[in-house]
């Protein structure tokens, strides 16, 4: 008697929930990530321009924290009530391509969709030949400097290797003024980012080329000698293991950061936060060899492979994709081009900053596509995190360990 | 009507409710964590309780286990230290005591996390307000970076979480003060008592019973308090501010082990049923007696 209550409670709460679940005929729902606050507005008006040119499809739009995406989209699919569309960083795509969630899209795929694109930022979310999702965001990392600082400091041009950063925030630290050479970011999302910078001009890569990790190479312990070198002489922001990204990109904004490196939109936020303040942005600086790397990233649109409405999903695909929706967003989030039309178009021909950054692409890196990259990107992270605080002779045994870690990881 | 049934009938709504809301998740939590999970929650084959062996093999999980239990500790603990005497002087009559329990209350009526955040840009080690204020009162020349590494960021983290704990603490305090008849007080001032042997002799015990709910339900709440820490530090620098919570959430949403993260849900549910139980039966037998 009892468990036939339970039963039935428990089939009264999963109907419901199925109910829900089910999608209505015509409406397409996508998950988007809020890049800033421009981000609701530009997707609402997308709602509205499209539904009014296809009467009939209902577009829903959830804009989501960046920070809780991932948390989202893996309740929402557990769940089984996921949107039909979402935005996915792109190096998330081998788990959902794995585990079968994410559609591959070349059957919708024209040639002339397909020439939309440049080719750099359509080809990371290419997996086994198919694709399976479009970028709608990019962007690559540069050094953005205070001029006004530097120069100060007697320091002309910008540095273009990483000896000459540091000879340049050694004077920036000996003139005296209230502001910080080089600006370290050591906590949350990218800190193991920031250190690839100078890993990556130091010769090694995230993966050696039999697909261990690159931590226990000298190139690796040479960028954390470094890093460290310039914590230990004072020549970041003090803390640096309590600086997010954005922290280390308010001091810039402040006027107290000499050099640092971060991403185009940066120069968006300088442009209403700061309008006053001299920089320019130049390349991620060169190690001994000549070598330098800078980080890309694409975040894509990917179709779930359980979507009811994938046709009308493809009308709004297609529609997004557009040269004229494509240019606005780029533009008001302040990232890299992805279609080749937005890249021809007078705003990004006549930009200087983002030509740094362009300049920067055929260095890119994008995050290695394996499955259990957001672990080992954790244990670097938190290695780098170690190395910041710990003593100079910890560095090593520190790096080992973590790719030990790494490489029990990269074998399963 | 059936007397003995009634009670029974009259809680059913309500367990019924519970059985939804707790026995369902749990069970499910046990089903994730005895399989193979796949990243996005698909169950796979059984696996001899590997998700739990993995825990125990983590040093990051024994490390968060043991900073889980000082957090509640301390912040538990010192709740209760600064509760008690708070509310024995919001219980006394003073002109302007309403103004001072809405004081004491507001940290209540924040949420948790805008509290956090409003920590986190205190903290900020370059234009935070603690050190600006320090600096101005000349305390510090150099600029503490608080939430650079866990020798002080774990300490702040106690204190605010201290802080926010107060206020529920303090309510429930009022509400046992309250509840003893002044006759007492005023029986013993004729007896010579002073206000020491007055609350060790009078007060305490009189608030024991509630005193002990109090740290039945704070522990709960802290044990599981997650947006402090997670705003604050995530549980860096390099895991060292980590509890249980914060751990969990990195596991099941960053590195997406939903087995493990599961496990981790699990122990914690254990370890929060065997204290309260625990507590309880050592409660109630020191009333009984």
């Amino acid at each position: 008697m009892k468990s036939a209550v339970w039963k039935s409670a428990l089939l009264g709460g999963m109907s419901l929930l199925a109910l829900a679940a089910q999608a209505a005929a015509g409406e397409v729902r996508v998950t988007v990530a809020e890049y800033s606050n421009k981000t609701g507005p530009y997707f609402a008006e997308i709602e509205k321009s499209f539904e009014a040119a296809n009467p009939g499809i209902d577009v829903q739009i959830e804009v989501v924290p960046w920070d809780v995406l991932l948390q989202k989209l893996t309740t929402d699919i557990t769940a089984g009530t996921n949107a039909d569309l979402s935005i996915i960083g792109t190096r998330w795509l081998i788990d959902f391509v794995q585990q079968g969630i994410a559609e591959p899209l070349d059957g919708y795929i024209t040639p002339e969709f397909k020439d939309r694109f440049i080719e750099t930022f359509l080809s990371p979310s290419v997996l086994e030949g198919k694709t399976y999702g479009l970028p709608i965001a990019a962007s690559a990392r540069a050094m953005y400097y205070n001029k006004d600082i530097l120069s100060k400091a007697g320091v002309e041009n910008p540095p273009s290797t990483w000896a000459e950063l540091q000879d340049a925030a050694k004077k920036i630290k000996e003139s005296g003024q209230d502001a910080f050479g080089f600006g370290l970011q050591g906590k949350e999302i990218e800190t193991d980012v920031y250190y690839y910078y100078a890993m990556w001009s130091m010769g090694t890569e995230i993966l050696n080329a039999d697909g261990t990790s690159g931590l226990s190479t000298p190139g690796a312990l040479e960028a954390a000698k470094l890093y460290k070198s310039l914590i230990d002489e004072g020549l970041t922001e003090p803390g640096v293991t309590s600086l997010s990204r954005e922290d280390v990109q308010n001091l810039f904004k402040q006027g107290k950061l000499g050099m640092m490196i971060t991403a185009p939109f940066l120069s968006n936020q300088i442009k209403e936060e700061a309008p006053d303040l001299k920089y320019g942005v130049a390349a991620i600086p060169a190690g001994p060899s000549g070598a330098r790397g800078t980080y890309g990233v694409t975040d894509s649109v990917i179709m779930f492979q359980n979507s009811k409405n994938k046709e009308e999903a493809w009308k709004l695909l297609d529609y997004l994709f557009q040269t004229e929706q494509r240019a606005k967003f780029t533009e008001g989030e302040g990232f890299l081009p992805v279609n080749k039309e937005v890249a021809k178009g007078e705003y990004f021909v006549n930009n200087a900053d983002l030509a740094a950054f362009t300049a920067l692409l055929p260095d890119a890196r994008f995050a290695p596509v394996i499955p259990g990259w957001e672990e080992i990107a954790q244990i670097t992270s938190d290695a780098m995190q170690k190395i910041y605080l710990g003593k100079p002779e910890d560095i090593e045994p520190t790096l080992k360990d973590a790719a030990a870690k790494a490489d029990a990881i990269l074998k399963k | 009507m059936n007397h003995r049934a009634l009670p029974y009938l009259l809680t059913l709504p309500s367990l019924l409710l519970a059985a939804v809301v707790i026995f369902w998740p749990v069970y499910d939590l046990i089903q994730i964590s005895t399989h193979e999970v796949s990243r996005f929650g698909q169950l796979r084959e059984y696996n001899d309780f590997a998700n739990y062996t993995a825990l125990l093999e983590d040093p990051e999980f024994t490390n968060a286990l043991l900073r889980t239990g000082l957090w509640t500790l301390l912040v538990v603990g010192g709740a209760l230290l600064i509760s008690i005497p708070v509310a024995m002087i919001l219980n006394m009559d003073f002109y302007g005591r309403s103004a001072a329990r809405v004081i004491i209350m507001l940290p209540w009526a924040v949420s948790l996390t805008m509290t956090a955040i409003v920590w986190r840009w205190a903290l900020n080690g370059e234009s935070g307000m603690l050190n600006s204020a320090l600096r101005g009162l000349g305390i510090i020349d150099v600029n503490i970076q608080w939430l650079a590494s866990a020798s002080t960021a774990f300490p702040m983290q106690v204190l605010i979480g201290i802080l926010v704990t107060v206020p529920f603490t303090t309510t429930i305090f009022l509400g046992g003060l309250s509840s003893i008849p002044d006759d007492l007080y005023e029986a013993s001032a004729l007896e010579g008592a002073t206000p020491v042997q007055q609350f060790r002799y009078i007060t305490f015990p009189l608030l024991k019973p509630f005193v002990n709910i109090a740290i039945v339900l704070n522990t709960i709440y802290v044990f599981n308090s997650f947006p402090i820490i997670w705003v604050m530090t995530q549980g860096g620098p390099a895991n060292s501010t980590d509890i249980l919570v914060t751990h969990l959430y990195k596991l099941a949403f960053r590195i997406g082990k939903l087995g493990e993260a599961s496990a981790v849900s699990l122990v914690m549910f254990a370890i929060l049923l065997v204290f309260t139980f625990i507590y309880v039966r050592l409660a109630m037998r020191e009333t009984r007696a």
